[in-house]
């Protein structure tokens, strides 16, 4: 539960909680050394946990309460000062060996329980007037959950086969467990399986179920008329290995991971990396990595396998939630910054949890749980795995940086090369623009990349205002072809401005204000009034802006231009202008060659237009500086820009034949070098967790209050609850790695039932949209109970046996013959009285397809799915920069947008709308199973939107090509397409008739809105 | 939904109603109702009586993002006016959202007392101002952040953090909708862009799909609900392939489910595609604003270059509720956004006259005309009108020239009026200079608590489980407020 800051009303209650758990935690000492026995630390715990459950005022057995000390006291219970004669001690101890009389329900008191009772009674049995014993936890350590995994064998001997791994004959009989444990229910309840449904349902559910995607009519043809006895495994084989399970088993995680590839929050920045972690689970699925294996990177790969880079783009996994930039990194306030902080843990900490072991410990967050045994102080001690952690972009690791930066740097050389041959051949300018943005000067550069005037560094980010600012000082640039920049004050004309890495200098500049705005930009800085000027906007297409807001000064080393270019003779051209506003603000520009003052423009405002620049630059001058300074009127405003601002040939030459088959040589060398640069991809970086040795301790936080934290910094660790595994991970000096690797062992320990269970009960509610526990994420006693509980055991147990292999787990299930039943019947069917809920599973349960199903699958029957595998997200919006940034849908109608909906681009703050009205969950939330819902929305989604239309176009398009012009023929292809099965004479005979009306379109557009097309019998 | 009473006795087997088993329970209880999963537009699956009697049957709230300011509106600090100038945080000590506290300073506008309750309301809201003995305020609201984004989530979901649903879903997911052929939910954005947060700001977070709002388009005639009808320009489309279409979609609907009788989902999908249709001819009309008198336009301030957006908006829900819609949002500012003429919304750091100018004019005229177009339709009284914002701003001046405020979560002022809300009563109060709420805070939990009180609901009863928990709008928290009650 999510609560800060607020005043408990169980305080008293949560006391006498938290004393119990300390216990446990290992405070119990047998050998106490304090005198004086602690009521509420060691004797009320003990109470709470073996007498209360049943003797309190509501549940008063024996007539008696043992949560206040009248009961016990009246009926000499106790006696305070003699143990010997108090009755109490009596009741809970044994007597040669017999089982004590109390308590009846649960295990009895252990040795040091009663020593410490007896020394409590010894000691004057002081019970504080105010003590009143609440009553346990609904649930104890006695839940189910928490208890080994049961290898109960089923009774039927020919059941009870030695199930071992890789013989698939094994699986088939593993198969026969589940159905002896679902037909030993239905048998209790007097039902009885349905039966087999026939292979055009059977293959139909399989590549729903296994791929998200309808199976192709030759699919379906082959499996109905394949007469080997083991068609139907062999499918499922097939199927399993098929890059399409990936996919769809990793959405399911995803699900789980609550991933998306930008921040969400008010700034709902892009995480342009995060496709790789997504990319790692779609492989890990394909490969069968063992479940267990896949848990461990994914919560401490970088550690555990710290130079295989799949391991370590797994921990991606700690980073795929929500992440508040402004809270994290905007705001001032510290306070703020340490709430933020503090939800960022609980997210961390909470998806771990509740995707592996189904745990919802943030129910600890604010007090004890109330319902499960977990302990608010062991809640901090999970957060402490993750207190030295942050969430940032990450290399993947430095080798592999290198080896790409080299690759890299090799193809930008290659094609700065060819645009700068080009660039001369064409008669292009070399675009200065450009160069501040990181380019070659041909288009290569970053749109609205800035230079830090202060100290050249690269900014991609937006700034006003900049502070620290130090004037008249040089700092050099790392690009190839801006020597530097700098911050001028001329001092009222006296300073000596240095304006070169060779010590050139300029003076003769006017007083400035010394201040700065925003960066030197390839394109309008931050807050421009407006990029036009004279009715050309320079960030248009064909334009280009060079943004210097005074004071700022840049020099561009010619040398290196000439180099590159191999064109000895330049000119600098470009269209000045003041872009500031027109509010009688003012600021100067200046140009200088090596220092010499060539052009200055004073007080040069919006209302002078733009200034028409053409400077020849002779060949031996080395730098060209353009400077901006404020015209000794505040800085306000004052944008200086260079619209087109271009260094290039004053001469132009005719071109030759032979110049003419050199610029089509290298044009196509741009084009291979472009895509190799396109198959490198983006920087071996994921969007990850760092390490921050920084960053504050974890203390417990009181009621969850981030200003409230108490005690000392906690050790990290687990559960007890669990009690076959031992809680402690570390201590508070244990390395940051160590604490996620302990971490990651702990939750896939051997002994550890939960982990096997839950994702077995996952991988069951997968296949038959519902878990044997019904609450995937909820194993605690607020959840669900199992309605199969020895089944549930038997498919964890199965796990170990398979060494995690959730393929075998996969064919288990979907050979079993419960899997296999129809899921048809009538509706006055017997059962419906007894069990219409299907919870015994007497028949396959009909389910919609999810969204993304939904949207991958009129792309599949249109013909249109785009299979390409992996890497960068699509985007089907435009995206546009802003503080907060914008994302605009757009009809996804090219080929590179009809990916599989696994690879889209997710964004938090603005979700697909189609999908989202599909039933699309929110990608803040954890979800452990989709929800169905059927509205009018939804029908007007997949009837009316352009994308549906569209599809349905291209599908009625390749009926034409596939089935010629007869109309017929196209309506059967399109029933075999759609439903995987021919149209019977009475649709043909409908189906003919709209065709015949208004055409195949309609028929297409209806198909993909049918029932058939989203239900999965 | 827990206060559901099952209509047999199989209810009483259920331990409790978890995610996506109230269709389950439906069936098991009723063996199955076509249309059952229809309810955004039904109310058979919510309780059409509450927990209690119901003072207001429908809800309009008006979201100010950024961060109104509590001593330029509504907040009347005198003691702030006298200490205009002097420093605020003499030892330096607090440190708010973007920076150090300046000098205090009073209100940008001059407080009035208005009405016969005489209540002060500032020159911001000169027609707002006509309107205050139909107003209640919450002086002492306050928030757990002073972020945007998390704040926006609590005073929408009740939580910081996004993912939850927001108070419009909750309110029908629990009463449904009167409305036959509209959504329950309809929210309307400025047409600026998103609020801080987007879109998720009346998501419907864990709740069923079909609690999402619908956003309705007032600028768009061809299509005020998106998809509501195909793309103009796409020549397939023509309303008679459409219904030929429809005719022939039902037909092989119809036959489908022949042999898949014991499914009702069928059937029910079956129905959403005719109150699709239903929804094809009430949703252009109800958006359609040429219906209203001109005299009526006028209030609203429709045509207004500034003004018009916020007030088509406002009189469009006006028109909605008037067809029954359970809840309506508007939202008078935005985040995300290039205009760049004034703040997007109400987070005015810089020049708080010029922003809160801006946009004071803007709510003035349409929040007024909301309520006196409802008193005067006699339709208030069952409408209740909220308006709020996320947090409050600081009674420190902010920026170089001192005309900013920075945020400030620990005091705002939010309105309430009709619906059950006693007129020209103030609940709360902050302290002398307007920082901090101090007697009778509320936090959002308390304003919905209350809003759901007049809707017929027991907030701690509106509950839906996910991931462990009985999840509630109101967290584990939530006082009505009846001071300000009937």
């Amino acid at each position: 539960m999510r609560r800060t800051g607020v005043v408990h009303r169980y305080t008293t209650y949560l006391f006498l909680i938290f004393a119990v758990y300390c216990n446990q935690a290992g405070l119990r000492a047998d050998k106490p050394t304090v005198d004086n026995i602690d009521f509420r630390k060691l004797i009320a715990p003990i109470l709470q946990q073996h007498c209360v459950g049943c003797h309190s005022p509501e549940n008063k057995q024996g007539n008696l309460s043992l949560t206040t000390f009248n009961d016990l006291k009246a009926n000499d219970f106790v006696v305070p000062g003699s143990p010997s004669t108090s009755h109490l001690i009596d009741l809970v101890s044994s007597q040669d060996g017999v089982k004590p009389e109390m308590p009846k329900k649960g295990p009895a008191l252990s040795e040091g329980d009663l020593r410490l009772l007896s020394r409590w009674i010894t000691q004057g049995a002081r019970w504080p007037s105010n003590a009143i014993i609440p009553s346990p936890p609904k649930s104890q350590k006695t839940w189910w959950a928490y208890q080994p995994l049961r290898t109960t064998s089923p009774t039927d001997r020919d059941a009870r086969l030695p199930v071992s791994n890789h013989h698939p004959g094994d699986t088939q009989a593993a198969a026969q467990v589940i159905d002896y444990w679902i037909k030993a229910k239905l048998n209790e309840n007097g039902l009885s399986m349905s039966p087999r449904a026939d292979r055009q349902t059977l293959i139909r559910r399989l590549a729903f179920d296994l791929h998200g995607l309808p199976p192709t009519p030759e699919a379906v043809e082959s499996f109905v008329r394949d007469s080997n006895p083991d068609a139907y495994r062999h499918l499922i084989d097939r199927m399993l290995n098929s890059p399409r399970y990936g996919e769809r088993f990793a959405r399911h995680w995803l699900d789980l991971a609550h991933y998306a590839d930008t921040h969400g929050f008010e700034r709902d920045k892009r995480r342009d990396n995060a496709w790789r972690y997504r990319d790692y689970v779609i492989d890990s699925f394909n490969e069968d990595k063992p479940y267990d294996r896949f848990i461990q990177e994914q919560i401490a790969g970088d550690v555990l396998w710290s130079t295989n880079e799949q391991a370590t783009i797994a921990t991606g996994f700690l980073a795929a939630g929500p992440w508040d930039f402004v809270g994290q990194v905007e705001t001032k306030s510290p306070e703020l910054r340490r709430s933020t902080r503090s939800l960022d843990l609980d997210d961390m900490a909470t998806q771990v949890m509740t995707a592996t072991m189904a745990m919802t410990v943030n129910c600890a967050r604010c007090h004890d749980h109330k319902l499960d045994p977990i302990a608010q102080r062991e809640y901090y001690q999970l957060r402490a795995v993750f207190g030295k952690v942050k969430r940032e972009d990450r290399v993947i690791n430095d080798t592999t940086l290198q080896e790409y930066q080299k690759i890299h740097e090799a193809l930008i050389a290659q094609l700065n090369k060819i645009d700068h041959a080009l660039g001369r051949l064409e008669g292009k300018g070399l675009n200065l623009a450009d160069v501040v943005g990181g380019g070659n000067g041909f288009g290569t550069g970053n749109y609205r990349d800035g230079i830090d005037a202060r100290n050249a560094k690269v900014q991609t980010r937006d700034f006003g205002k900049l502070g620290n600012v130090v004037t008249n000082k040089f700092s050099p640039s790392a690009f190839e072809f801006i020597d530097g920049v700098f911050i001028p004050d001329g001092q009222n004309g006296a300073a000596v401005i240095p304006v070169s890495s060779t010590g050139i200098t300029i003076t003769g500049i006017p007083t400035t204000s010394g201040n700065a705005w925003d960066m030197i930009r390839n394109g309008p800085v931050a807050s421009q009034h407006s990029p036009e000027l004279d009715g050309i906007d320079f960030t248009k297409k064909g334009h280009a802006f060079l943004g210097l807001h005074a004071n700022s000064g840049i020099t561009f080393d010619l040398a290196a231009i000439r180099l590159a270019s191999g064109d000895d003779q330049l000119r600098f051209d470009a269209e000045l202008g003041y872009f500031g506003a027109d509010d009688g603000s003012y600021a100067d520009a200046w140009i200088f060659l090596d220092g010499e003052n060539v052009f200055e423009f004073k007080r040069l405002k919006r209302s002078d237009g733009l200034q028409k620049l053409k400077v020849e630059i002779p060949a031996k001058t080395r730098f060209l500086t353009l400077v901006s300074t404020d015209g000794g009127n505040g800085f306000g405003m004052d944008q200086i820009g260079f619209g087109d601002p271009q260094l290039k040939s004053p001469q132009v030459t005719e071109l030759t034949k032979v110049d003419f088959d050199r610029l089509t040589k290298l044009r196509d060398d741009r084009k291979q070098v472009q895509a190799r640069l396109q198959t490198l991809g983006s920087p071996p970086r994921f969007y990850g967790l760092v390490a921050d040795n920084k960053l504050p301790a974890v203390q417990l936080l009181e009621r969850g209050d981030p200003e409230s934290p108490s005690g000392k910094p906690l050790n990290p660790g687990a559960f007890s609850v669990l009690t076959m595994l031992n809680p402690n991970l570390g201590t508070t000096e244990s390395p940051e790695g160590d604490r996620r690797a302990a971490l990651a062992k702990w939750i896939t320990s051997t002994n550890n039932p939960l982990t096997p269970r839950v994702i077995a009960n996952r991988l069951w509610q997968w296949h038959f949209g519902r878990g044997i526990v019904d609450t995937p994420s909820d194993f605690g006693s607020g959840g669900g109970t199992p309605s199969h509980p020895e089944l549930l055991d038997w498919l964890a147990t199965q796990l170990a046996h398979h060494q995690w292999s959730l393929k075998a787990m996969h064919r288990m299930i979907l050979l079993s013959n419960t899997y296999q039943q129809q899921s048809n019947h009538q509706p006055n069917h017997p059962a419906m009285n007894v069990d219409a809920d299907n919870r015994l599973l007497w028949k396959q349960t009909s389910r919609r397809i999810e969204a993304e199903a939904i949207r991958d699958s009129v792309l599949f029957v249109s013909g249109k799915l785009n299979n390409q595998l992996g890497g960068p997200g699509f985007e089907d919006f435009n995206y546009q920069d802003a503080y907060a940034p914008i994302y605009t849908y757009i009809t996804a109608d090219k080929p590179e947008l009809w990916r599989r909906s696994i690879y889209r681009y997710i964004v938090r703050t603005t979700p697909d709308r189609f999908l989202t009205t599909l039933d699309c969950p929110d990608p803040a939330n954890l979800t452990a199973q989709r929800q169905t819902t059927t509205t009018p929305l939804q029908s007007l989604a997949l009837y009316n939107n352009e994308f549906v239309l569209k599809q349905a176009g291209y599908f009625a398009d390749r009926l034409k090509q596939e089935s010629g012009p007869h109309k017929e023929a196209q309506v059967h292809r399109a029933f075999k397409l759609a439903f995987g099965r021919s149209a019977t004479d009475e649709e043909t005979r409908l189906a003919m008739d709209l065709v015949n009306r208004q055409g195949v379109f309609s028929l297409c557009r209806a198909l993909l809105n049918s029932n058939e097309f989203v239900y999965v019998d | 939904m827990t206060f559901r009473k099952p209509a047999t006795k199989l209810g009483d087997q259920l331990p409790r109603l978890r995610t996506g088993s109230r269709r389950e329970f439906l069936q098991m209880a009723g063996g199955g109702i076509g249309g059952l999963a229809l309810s955004a537009m039904l109310t058979d699956e919510t309780l059409a009586n509450g927990h209690h009697p119901a003072k207001a049957k429908r809800v309009i709230q008006i979201f100010c993002p950024g961060g109104m300011s509590q001593v330029d509106t509504f907040d009347y600090k005198p003691e702030l006016e006298k200490r205009n100038g002097t420093p605020f945080d003499p030892d330096g000590k607090l440190q708010f959202f973007a920076s150090k506290p300046g000098n205090c300073r009073g209100s940008n506008w001059k407080f009035r007392q208005h009405g016969g309750s005489g209540l002060w309301i500032s020159d911001l809201f000169p027609k707002l101002a006509n309107c205050i003995d139909d107003m209640a305020f919450i002086y002492s609201m306050h928030s757990k952040t002073a972020l945007h984004g998390p704040a926006c989530f609590m005073m929408n979901t009740g939580f910081t953090l996004p993912g939850f649903p927001s108070m419009g879903s909750w309110v029908t997911y629990g009463l449904g909708s009167e409305a036959e052929d509209l959504p329950a939910f309809v929210v309307l954005p400025d047409p600026r862009g998103l609020p801080p947060g987007g879109i998720i700001n009346w998501g419907a977070g864990f709740l069923p799909a079909e609690r999402q709002a619908t956003t309705l388009d007032t600028s768009n005639p061809h299509l005020p609900i998106a998809d509501l009808f195909p793309p103009q320009d796409f020549a397939d489309a023509s309303p008679e392939s459409d219904r030929d279409g429809l005719d022939f979609l039902n037909k092989l609907n119809q036959l489908h489910r022949r042999s898949r009788s014991g499914n009702s989902q069928l059937e029910a999908r079956i129905k959403a595609y005719e109150m699709a249709a239903r929804l094809q001819l009430s949703a252009p009309e109800v958006t359609d604003l040429s219906q209203e008198t001109s005299a009526i336009k006028k209030l609203y301030g429709v045509d207004h270059p500034e003004i018009g957006p916020f007030g088509r908006q406002c009189l469009l829900a006006r028109r909605l509720v008037q067809q029954g819609v359970r809840f309506v949002q508007i939202y008078c500012g935005a985040e995300n956004t290039t205009a760049r003429k004034i703040r997007p919304n109400w987070d005015s750091h810089e020049d708080l006259p010029r922003d809160h100018g801006y946009w004071g004019a803007v709510l003035d005229t349409g929040a007024s005309a909301l309520l006196t177009d409802l008193k005067q339709r006699g339709m208030l009284d069952e409408t209740l009108v909220i308006c709020t914002t996320e947090f409050g701003r600081q009674p420190a001046a902010q920026g170089g020239k001192a005309l900013g405020r920075d945020h400030n979560a620990g005091a705002f002022t939010a309105w309430l009026a009709g619906g059950g809300i006693q007129g020209g009563v103030g609940f709360g109060a902050t302290d002398e200079l307007g920082f901090k709420a101090v007697e009778s805070a509320a936090y959002s939990y308390d304003l919905h608590a209350t809003a759901l009180h007049l809707l017929g609901i027991d907030h701690t009863r509106l509950s839906f489980y996910h991931n462990g928990i009985q999840r509630r709008l109101t967290d584990v928290h939530g006082q009505i407020i009846p001071q300000i009650l009937n």
